[in-house]
């Protein structure tokens, strides 16, 4: 199949970028540093003969001593399908923004900070999608604490005459 | 008194609005009824939907996708039934499959005829609106009989399906895929063939397949852009292989051209149901599952084609009951990118159209 050719191709490409190649399930697998994403994305969209040149998903993922953001790359012109994994320090959570890359990926970076926090560095428009503005904490994120219903109840609850 | 200057007049639609399909705000700027900047806010219905997956087993989340696009709730179950099947590498019946098939395409053709209705709706069309109504009451009423319930129907199991449609329901069936030519002759004279449907919809919100492509645009609104792409013929899951049917592409890329493509996929599924009603054969509808559900570790990436778009969902496991992360990729949230740029330059009131013709449904813009 053309999956080896696929593999070829992003094995060489993983020297580049100093990534490391997995098959899980079916799919490879190209896990990255996030310093080097874009370079990583623009050289999966451009491969010879098969380019992975359409984003299909974008999303976060905790990995609890890390994040992670996850890219899902098909094409509209073949089968072939890798999965990017950027590693994100997180302490201090900042990758590329690929929005100058795909302008699609923007309401994708933006659930991703909303519910990770991770920031997406040259991002247009980087403010929380879902949640409210002035919310606070990462609501994905492992160590979020949600509140328990007590809490909750007493925050509801309106002071008469209010 | 004299006139200094125009200025920008600040428009804030819904979200209790009646050309919002469901709780979604936009904040329109308008320079007379132009349009020169709009601003999408979502979050109204949002339910944290991927929070609750990672404290629910993998049966119990089933449900929970019901409430994701709830226009087409089979194929939501479907897909991530589908999607821990794969992780767990599970093989299930023949007659499963074909009823999946069947519920799938049923839920498709009642998901489009709600799109007709409403873009209808949108164009003041309310008898256009009840004809498509009236048609899908039908399908609902095959749920009904098959599940109890009209709408979210969860009747799709990590393994097969939940149980067997009863007797009356293969009439039903057959008489309503009899009646499809005449229902869409009846949808094409009253809207599409309507000189006001039409003079509102074409060459209204053009959508180029470069920025198509480059928005991730998927689903109708790909292929009325001229892009030959499904992912039931691109990559077929489950038995998709075996039907005979096209993929209807359209290259007006206008709304007019998103809306009626829903016609021509009306036709292709009717196809495809009549195929697996011919073809579905006798046995067990439920694999042998264990108990409880523990997949392997690892990851899995399992996408289906929903009405409204591509439906995909990214589960990282971690060998225990629960998934570590559940990630949906929701088709019409991305779709929805589309509407800040595509309407631009164009009245207030073919915004209401153009965002008609994306057919989102909150739900799953929201999760």
């Amino acid at each position: 199949m053309e999956n080896k050719v696929l593999k070829e191709q992003v094995e060489k490409l993983a020297a580049q970028v100093n990534g490391e190649v997995e098959e899980i399930i079916g799919e490879l697998v190209l896990k990255v540093k996030a310093s080097y994403v874009i370079e990583t994305l623009k050289g999966a969209k451009s491969f010879p003969n098969i380019p992975c040149d359409f984003l299909h998903d974008l999303c976060g993922v905790d990995g609890v001593d890390h994040l992670e953001a996850v890219y899902q790359l098909t094409s509209l012109r073949g089968p072939q399908r890798l999965r990017v994994k950027a590693i994100i320090d997180r302490e201090n959570p900042v990758i590329d923004s690929v929005t100058s890359i795909w302008q699609g990926a923007n309401f994708l970076e933006r659930e991703a900070y909303d519910m990770f926090g991770i920031n997406f560095k040259g991002h247009p428009n980087l403010k929380r999608i879902y949640m409210w503005d002035d919310f606070e904490g990462y609501p994905l994120r492992k160590d979020y604490v949600t509140e328990p219903i007590e809490v909750r109840n007493i925050v509801r609850t309106r002071i008469e005459g209010e | 008194m004299t006139i200094e200057k125009t200025e920008e007049l600040l428009l804030n639609m819904g979200p209790q609005h009646p050309s919002m399909h469901g709780l979604f705000r936009m904040v329109v700027n308008l320079e007379g009824e132009t349009v020169t900047k709009i601003d999408p806010k979502m979050g109204y219905l949002h339910r944290g939907i991927e929070k609750l997956a990672e404290s629910r087993t993998y049966s119990q989340f089933i449900p929970y996708t019901d409430r994701l696009d709830y226009l087409a709730s089979p194929h939501n179950n479907w897909a991530y039934v589908q999607t821990v099947e794969k992780l767990m590498g599970l093989e299930i019946p023949e007659r499963a499959e074909y009823l999946r098939v069947i519920f799938g395409e049923l839920a498709r053709i009642a998901s489009h005829q709600v799109c007709i209705a409403s873009t209808a709706l949108d164009m003041a069309g309310w008898s256009a609106w009840s004809y498509a109504f009236r048609d899908r009451e039908r399908i609902c009423d095959m749920y009904e009989m098959t599940a109890g319930s009209r709408l979210t129907v969860n009747n799709m199991r990590i393994g097969g399906m939940s149980n067997e449609p009863p007797a009356e329901f293969w009439p039903a069936l057959k008489s309503f895929l009899d009646d499809t030519p005449e229902m869409l002759e009846e949808y094409n004279g009253i809207f599409f063939g309507n000189e006001i449907a039409q003079g509102r919809l074409k060459s209204v919100g053009i959508l180029s397949k470069e920025l198509a492509e480059n928005l991730s645009i998927t689903g109708p609104c790909l292929r009325a852009s001229g892009v030959n792409y499904d992912v039931r013929k691109a990559e077929p899951y489950s038995i998709y292989d075996r039907f005979d049917f096209n993929v209807p592409v359209r290259y007006g890329c206008d709304s007019y051209d998103r809306t009626i493509i829903r016609m021509d996929e009306i036709v292709e599924s009717v196809k495809i149901i009549k195929q697996a009603v011919r073809d579905i054969p006798e046995g067990p509808i439920m694999a042998k599952v264990p108990k409880v559900i523990k997949p392997p570790v690892g990851e899995v990436y399992h996408r289906v084609e929903n009405p409204k778009g591509e439906l995909g969902f990214y589960i990282v496991s971690d060998g225990t009951t629960k998934p570590a992360r559940l990630r949906i990729r929701a088709g019409t949230f991305i779709n929805l990118q589309m509407l800040p740029i595509v309407s631009l330059g164009w009245k207030i009131q073919d915004v209401v159209a153009i965002f008609a013709t994306l057919d989102a449904v909150l739900g799953e813009v929201d999760k």
